[in-house]
């Protein structure tokens, strides 16, 4: 009865969006076309429209209103790092610092307590609950510390990389330390299907990290590729987390569904955005093009789309940028082409569907704030 | 003759492996101890050697022939090791899972045993495999920043890096998901306890080679068995006191299991650690860490400034000497001259005791185990880790 029906038939990216993983990908390729066609000609205030009504109702800044339940939350990270060696304690707690933006556990504590109130009206936020923001923030930054070691980078969030400070070795030893830790406070919430849940997670982390090594020749598959990488290394952790929390707060097998696909789309736009940025925040704020993805011979959405008007781009995309000059003709390619509108307009449409979701579930603050979370995650900037 | 070669490039690489050769009195224990538990032990799951990952990994390491990144040893070592018998924690794990018996609890899940061993148990078994070949892989990452012109492009390096992080990644991804499928969350924070205390272990190992300023760690041996029981004690311990949790035995019992994992494998170290001052052909010199049982132990007999006073006369005689390969392995004419100084000292017997006394704490443990073949041959391991020449 709390599912807005709003939406659904109209959605022309329905199957876009919500594709089950198992044929996530096919119904993917096959719909990327018309759904690219389609949109240019839905015009952008049927998208603005939609938030209109989405800010008209009851107002939600999503970080105030989970603030309270991250209190400590770095702090905490910190005392399930436990480790006896002065110097891989540094290592363990150097990017929980307190300034990450801590996306990923905001996300996951108000899910909670969205769920919570679906369910039986309750106001509090269960300790497993929280664990699993945290153990979501460790997963999360163990990853980060092994991709940098993988692509070599020197900085990240303003800071130098660990590989940069101490090594490659020790810091891949850092990162195996958290993720140990991370499973050990999994293992403590004494739930065997958490367990499994989170495991997934791990598991795809890997495998999107191996499905970023290969490139296809075909265009659709190159796309469906991409987009099952991006599941797989970004939208993975979010979607299962939230279905963990959902799994703790309420026992109906639909809710945890709605909170695995909310967390799924929302996680995938996140991504998509990240993309774009990667091609226009460095103009903006740097004055200079960064281009790391290219430079690391990815192909992220605004080179995928950017190819379907610039045909010569395929070779330096099956060489991965790797000829002298590749990357910046890529660039230029790139921002001639409509590439990041195109994919900013997919973002759009995943934070879509993960708003309708979302309001499957009864009404409370905390729902909105997810909604609204869905509008920041397009408008961010960095 | 492939066998030689291998071994002479593992202590090359730092003499860690190398020691750990047994004789024939070692793979007859093992072989006989495979009878035991029914399966041929292959403990890599089929289903992580065979997936797509693991063969693009193979595809790519091939780049790597020719580089001195060393996967390639480590990868070269798989085969060298499932030859010779020495993935023996998994065996160990099957073993007192046998030597334990059936549970007496109702266990309504796992009736599923084989030659007295439960199918989570032989998962166990096989994630433990998992984890330590994960860290063999992420033991051989090479620090991009030390590399010198010597050692070939830094492209090379870093692809290997690269290959090594991930294939190192992918079995322990694998390792968690085969645990999260043992659907126990005591078992669950066993397992990843070990993995925190095995990397800790290793961290230690990787600071010593890097620190410029000593030519060995100032510890003394109740520091160096702290460090020990966590690179290489601390995985087999738990993963035996996880096999009795999965057969839901007793605390007393798996109390008992750890303790025989425990001291087993720092018999086990012991032994390793020993070869170069124990065995009887001295036609080849071998490598030895100066960071081992006999020479921390020789330490704490003469004193830290008579130690590096002598290693400083060796060092002289070595020629030249590069400083950092000193460190680990030193060349011919100082080791032998080392070596002598130890063997004249108390080092070597003392390590020698100590290993029998960790041998003997693990046969306390087993006789807390009924009687079998699976008990006698978890015995015989131990007396393996124990005999010298």
């Amino acid at each position: 009865m709390w599912c807005e029906g709003r939406g659904r038939e109209r959605n022309p990216f329905r199957c876009f969006c919500m594709g089950n993983q198992g044929n996530l990908t096919s119904n993917k390729t096959t719909l990327l076309k018309n759904t690219v066609t389609r949109f240019h000609h839905t015009s952008i205030s049927h998208w603005c429209s939609c938030s209109k009504t989405i800010s008209d109702e009851k107002y939600q800044d999503p970080f105030q209103l989970g603030r309270k339940d991250l209190k400590n939350l770095y702090e905490d990270i910190k005392k399930e790092l436990l480790v006896s060696a002065a110097e891989l304690k540094e290592m363990c707690d150097y990017y929980f610092d307190g300034k990450g933006k801590a996306f990923r556990p905001m996300i996951v504590v108000l899910m909670a307590r969205a769920c919570n109130i679906h369910h039986n009206n309750s106001k509090e936020v269960q300790a497993s609950q929280r664990s699993v923001a945290i153990i979501a923030e460790m997963i999360h930054t163990a990853s980060l510390v092994h991709d940098d070691v993988i692509d070599d980078a020197n900085s990240r969030r303003g800071k130098r990389t660990l590989n940069q400070i101490w090594g490659e070795r020790k810091a891949v030893l850092a990162g195996d330390f958290i993720l140990s830790a991370a499973s050990v406070a999994l293992a403590r919430i004494g739930n065997t299907t958490i367990v499994s849940v989170l495991t997934q997670v791990i598991e795809d982390l890997v495998r999107g990290e191996f499905l970023q090594l290969g490139s296809k020749e075909n265009e659709n598959e190159r796309f469906a590729h991409y987009l099952e990488k991006t599941f797989k290394k970004t939208a993975s952790l979010i979607a299962n987390s939230c279905k963990a929390v959902s799994i703790l707060g309420c026992p109906d097998p639909k809710v945890h569904e709605i909170a695995y696909q909310y967390g799924k789309n929302v996680g995938i736009a996140f991504q998509l955005i990240d993309d774009v940025l990667d091609f226009t925040s460095c103009a903006d704020h740097l004055g200079k093009p960064t281009a790391a993805d290219l430079k690391l011979g990815l192909a992220t959405g605004p080179v995928l789309f950017a190819c379907r008007q610039f045909p010569e781009m395929n070779a330096m995309i099956m060489r991965r940028f790797s000829k002298p000059g590749d990357v910046e003709r890529a660039w230029k390619y790139v921002l001639q082409s409509d590439g990041v509108q195109q994919t900013t307009y997919l973002a759009q449409r995943y934070c879509h569907a993960a708003t309708r979701e979302i309001r499957k579930l009864r009404p409370s603050p905390e729902r909105e704030a997810l909604v609204h979370l869905t509008e920041m995650v397009l408008m961010r900037d960095k | 003759m492939w066998g030689a070669v291998l071994r002479r490039g593992v202590r090359g690489a730092g003499g860690l492996r190398c020691l750990s050769s047994g004789g024939p009195p070692w793979s007859q224990v093992v072989s006989e101890a495979e009878k035991i538990v029914g399966y041929p032990t292959s403990f890599m799951s089929l289903r992580c050697l065979l997936s797509d990952e693991l063969s693009n990994i193979a595809m790519q390491v091939r780049k790597l022939v020719g580089t001195k990144h060393p996967l390639l040893d480590t990868a070269r070592g798989f085969v060298y090791d499932s030859r010779n018998n020495l993935q023996m924690r998994g065996l160990v794990i099957l073993l007192i899972s046998k030597a334990a018996g059936p549970s007496t609890a109702e266990l309504s899940f796992q009736h599923d045993m084989v030659s007295g061993i439960y199918s989570s148990q032989r998962s166990l078994a096989e994630i433990t495999e998992l984890i330590h070949t994960a860290f063999l892989v992420h033991r051989g990452i090479v620090n991009i920043g030390e590399l010198k012109s010597c050692d070939g492009p830094l492209k090379d390096m870093q692809f290997g890096n690269k290959m090594a992080v991930l294939s190192g990644d992918f079995l322990l991804a694998n390792a968690c998901t085969s645990l999260a499928q043992l659907q126990n969350t005591k078992v669950v924070e066993l397992i990843s306890s070990a993995i925190g205390d095995l990397v800790q272990g290793i961290y230690y190992e990787n600071s010593k080679s890097s620190e410029e300023n000593c030519l060995t760690d100032d510890i003394g041996i109740s520091r160096w068995k702290e460090q020990v029981f966590l690179s290489h004690s601390a995985l087999l311990a738990k993963s035996c006191q996880a096999a009795m949790e999965l057969a839901k035995h007793s605390a007393e019992i798996q109390d008992m299991a750890f303790q025989y994992g425990k001291h087993m494998s720092m018999s086990h170290k012991l032994h390793s650690d020993l070869q170069p001052f124990v065995k009887e052909t001295s036609s080849d010199t071998m490598a030895f860490s100066l960071n081992s049982a006999p020479a921390i132990l020789h330490q704490e007999f003469r004193g830290r400034e008579a130690w590096l006073k002598q290693i400083r006369e060796a060092q002289g005689k070595g020629n030249i000497v590069d400083y950092k390969k000193l460190k680990c392995a030193l060349w011919r004419a100082s080791i032998f001259q080392l070596q002598e100084a130890i063997k004249a000292g108390k080092g070597v017997t003392s390590a020698i005791d100590l290993c029998r006394c960790h041998g003997n704490r693990a046969l306390a443990a087993l006789e807390r185990f009924p009687p079998s073949e699976a008990r006698d041959a978890l015995a015989n391991i131990v007396y393996a880790a124990t005999r010298f020449p």
